[in-house]
C-alpha cells in the first residue's frame, strides 16, 4: 500500500464510517435476539446506521480523490487529546482519592499545564472554587461526593 | 385561551422566581461574554443543579441566561472584535469600530437596549401563537404524533445544510441511545449489557453536559485566546437613559428585525446568527446612509442585537406545542423540562399550563431585566472579566460538570459517560456532525417509537393506519417538503444560473 492509499485509509470521515460500520455489526446479535416489536427501532436504526456509513464512507473516498484535499480533526490535536485526558485524569483521581484533594490538586495542575502558570492566581482561583463548592454544595446543599475508594480500602 | 396565560401570572412574581430570573440574566451575561462560552453550554451545566428546585424556579434561571447570554455576546464583540456566541458576530461588524473611536459604551447601550427590545417583542409571539397552536395539536393521535416526531428529526437534519448524511447519522445516534434501557411496553432489556445502571436508559443531562459543555471545556484549554486587554477608554460614561432618546431613530430597525428573527426563530435549524445576518443586511439595505456600514453604524449594531433575541422566545414555539425544538439551545430546554418530568408538546399546556405559562412570562421578565442588568454590567469593571485566563476557565468548568452529573445520581458511572458522550461530542464537532439531532433524537426517538407501536396497536397491526387520515398524510408530505425541498431549489437554481449563463 503506498503512502497516499494509507492516508485515504486513515482520512477521520473514513475511519469513523468503518468504525460505525463496526458497531452496527457488534448490535446485530443482540437485535435480532429481541422480541420484534421491540426490534423494530433499533433494527431500523442500526440498517439506516450501515446505509449512511457506506454513503459517507464512498463520499469521503470521493473526496480523497481530488489530491488537495486534506482532512484534519484539530488543529491541535495533541493539546485536545492532552485536555481530555487530564480531564478523564481528574475523574479517576476523584474515585480513587476523594472529590476535594483531586479537585484542590486538579484546578491548578490542569490551567498549569495549558498555559496559566501564576503562582498567585492559581492559588486564589483554587481557593474560590474548593471554597465556594464546598460552602454551597456540601455545607449548604448536604451534598457528598466521592470520598475515594483508596481511604475507604 | 389566553385565561391561563394570566392566570400564570402571580405565580411568577414571587420573589424566588424574580431572583431565579435576575440570577439567570446576570449568569447568562457573564458567560455570554466569555468568548468560547455559550448559552446552550450554560443551560448544559446548569441543568442537574435544577434537580431539586421547583420548576418554575429552574426555567426561570434557564429563561434568564438565553436572554442574557445573547447579550453577553455583544460585550467582547463591541469590545475586542471576538464574538462571545456565534449570533454575536454581526454585532461586531459596527460595534468594533464604534469601540476604537471611543464610543463602545453607546455601542453596548444601544445592544441592550435592542436586545431587550428583541427579547421583549420574541416573548410576546411566544405568548399569542404557542396556544393557539397546541389547541390545534391537541387533536392528534398517536400516528399524528409519530409523523411530527419524524418531521421534527427531519426538518431540523435538512434545514440545518451542510453535510446531509452526516446529519443523519447524528440524528440516528441520539435515536439509538434513547432506545438503551428497558422497553416500555415488553420490559425486554435493550442494549445494557446486564449494566444495572443503564436499565432506565441514558439520563439526558449526561448527554447534554457531554456533548455541549465537555468539548467547550477541551477549546478553553486546547486554545489559550490572546487577547489585547480591555482599555477603559473604550467604553463611554454617559447614563443608558441619557442616550435612550438618540436611539429612538432606530425603531423601524427594531421592528423589522423583530419580525426576522420572530421567523427565524420559529424555522426548526436556524438560529440566532441566521437570523442576526438577515436583519443586518436588510436593516443596511433598507439605509439611507449604506456607506456608513461597517465603519461604526450603531444601527447596525442595534439590527444584529434586536433579531438574535428575537430568536430566543420564538425558537421554543415549535419547542412546546410540537416538542421539536428549532435549535440547539431550545433542545437543551426541553431536556430542561423533561429532568422536572414535563413532556414537551400538546399535553404540556393541559397538564401544567402554570408552569408553561409561567415559562412565557419569565421569557418576558428576563428580556425586561435585561436592559437593567445588562446596562449596568456593561462598564469598565465588567469589561475586565474578559481577561480571565482560559485555562483557569476551562479547569474549572471542568469541575462544574463533574459536580453537576454526579450529583444526578451520586454514581460515578453518570461521570464516565458524560466523558463518553463528550469525546464523541469533540470528535462529531471537529468531524463537523451536527450535535442538535442527536439530542432531538434522543427526545424524539423514545416519543416517536412509543407513539408508532401505539398506533400499530389500535390498528391491529396494520400499517396503513399510520396514513389513515387527512393530517398524517399532510404530514408526511410536509416531511417530504422538507427533505427534498432544498434539492429542488438548488436544482431549480441551477437551471436559473445555466439559462441565464447561456
Amino acid at each position: 500500500m503506498t503512502n497516499h492509499q494509507w492516508r485515504r485509509c486513515l482520512r477521520p470521515a473514513t475511519l469513523t464510517a468503518c468504525g460505525t460500520l463496526v458497531l452496527v455489526s457488534i448490535f446485530i446479535p443482540t437485535t435480532l435476539g429481541l422480541p420484534p416489536i421491540s426490534a423494530l427501532l433499533p433494527g431500523a436504526i442500526l440498517a439506516a446506521l450501515s446505509v449512511l456509513a457506506l454513503l459517507l464512507l464512498i463520499q469521503d473516498q470521493r473526496e480523497a480523490a481530488q489530491p488537495q484535499q486534506e482532512q484534519t480533526i484539530g488543529t491541535t490535536p495533541h493539546r485536545a487529546l492532552q485536555a481530555f485526558a487530564l480531564i478523564v485524569g481528574y475523574a479517576l483521581s476523584v474515585e480513587w482519592f476523594g472529590f476535594y484533594p483531586s479537585t484542590a490538586v486538579g484546578i491548578p495542575l490542569t490551567a498549569y499545564v495549558f498555559g496559566y502558570r501564576e503562582p498567585k492566581g492559581l492559588l486564589l482561583a483554587t481557593a474560590i472554587a474548593t471554597g465556594g463548592i464546598y460552602l454551597i454544595f456540601s455545607y449548604a446543599m448536604a451534598q457528598e461526593f466521592p470520598s475515594g475508594l483508596l481511604w475507604s480500602k | 385561551m389566553y385565561m391561563e396565560l394570566i392566570n400564570a401570572l402571580p405565580g411568577v412574581m414571587n420573589l424566588s422566581n424574580l431572583m431565579a430570573v435576575v440570577a439567570g440574566v446576570i449568569a447568562g451575561i457573564v458567560v455570554g461574554a466569555l468568548p468560547g462560552l455559550s448559552a446552550t453550554m450554560a443551560i448544559s451545566v446548569l441543568l442537574p443543579f435544577t434537580f431539586g428546585l421547583e420548576p418554575l424556579l429552574a426555567l426561570g434561571l434557564m429563561a434568564g441566561i438565553y436572554n442574557g447570554a445573547m447579550y453577553g455576546g455583544a460585550i467582547p464583540a463591541v469590545l475586542l472584535r471576538i464574538p462571545g456566541t456565534p449570533a454575536a458576530v454581526a454585532t461586531s461588524f459596527d460595534g468594533y469600530p464604534m469601540a476604537q473611536s471611543g464610543q463602545g459604551g453607546y455601542a453596548l447601550q444601544v445592544a441592550v437596549v435592542s436586545s431587550s427590545i428583541g427579547g421583549i417583542a420574541s416573548a410576546i409571539a411566544l405568548m399569542l401563537l404557542a396556544p393557539p397552536l397546541s389547541k390545534v395539536t391537541l387533536l392528534f393521535g398517536s400516528a399524528e404524533v409519530f409523523w411530527v416526531a419524524v418531521f421534527g428529526l427531519c426538518s431540523i437534519i435538512f434545514l440545518l445544510g451542510g453535510n446531509v448524511i452526516k446529519g443523519l447519522m447524528s440524528a440516528c445516534l441520539g435515536v439509538f441511545i434513547s432506545i438503551v434501557g428497558t422497553d416500555p411496553i415488553l420490559g425486554v432489556d435493550r442494549y445494557t449489557f446486564d449494566r444495572l445502571e443503564l436499565l432506565d436508559g441514558i439520563n439526558i443531562v449526561v448527554l447534554l453536559v457531554g456533548l455541549y459543555a465537555l468539548p467547550p471545556a477541551i477549546d478553553l484549554l486546547e486554545s489559550p485566546l490572546r487577547a489585547d486587554s480591555v482599555k477603559s477608554k473604550q467604553l463611554g460614561t454617559e447614563s443608558i437613559w441619557q442616550t435612550l432618546p438618540r436611539m429612538l431613530r432606530f425603531w423601524k430597525t427594531w421592528l423589522r428585525s423583530s419580525l426576522i428573527g420572530i421567523w427565524i426563530g420559529i424555522l426548526p435549524g436556524a438560529g440566532g446568527s441566521m437570523a442576526a445576518f438577515m436583519s443586518y443586511n436588510e436593516a443596511r439595505r433598507n439605509s439611507k446612509t449604506p456607506e456608513t456600514w461597517g465603519n461604526g453604524e450603531p444601527e447596525g449594531v442595534a439590527a444584529a442585537e434586536t433579531a438574535n433575541n428575537a430568536d430566543t422566545a420564538a425558537a421554543l414555539i415549535p419547542a412546546l406545542t410540537l416538542g421539536i425544538p428549532g435549535t440547539a439551545v431550545a433542545a437543551v430546554m426541553l431536556g430542561g423540562l423533561l429532568i422536572h418530568g414535563l413532556q414537551p408538546g400538546p399535553m404540556l399546556f393541559r397538564e401544567s399550563p402554570d408552569v408553561v405559562f409561567g415559562f412565557m412570562w419569565q421569557f418576558l421578565l428576563g428580556a425586561i431585566f435585561l436592559v437593567f442588568l445588562g446596562g449596568s454590567l456593561a462598564t469598565n469593571t465588567f469589561a475586565k472579566l474578559l481577561n480571565l485566563p482560559r485555562p483557569l476557565l476551562g479547569s474549572v468548568i471542568m469541575v462544574l460538570m463533574f459536580i453537576g452529573v454526579y450529583s444526578i445520581h451520586g454514581r460515578m458511572f453518570d461521570v464516565y459517560m458524560m466523558l463518553f458522550f463528550g469525546a464523541i461530542g469533540y470528535v462529531m464537532d471537529k468531524l463537523k456532525f451536527p450535535l442538535p439531532p442527536v439530542v432531538l433524537g434522543l427526545i424524539l426517538g423514545s416519543f416517536a417509537e412509543e407513539n408508532l407501536r401505539l398506533a400499530l396497536r389500535i390498528g391491529r397491526g396494520d400499517w396503513s393506519i399510520l396514513l389513515a387520515n387527512t393530517t398524517s398524510q399532510f404530514l408526511v408530505l410536509m416531511t417530504l417538503a422538507v427533505i427534498f425541498g432544498p434539492f429542488v431549489k438548488r436544482h431549480w437554481l441551477a437551471r436559473k444560473a445555466s439559462k441565464q449563463g447561456s
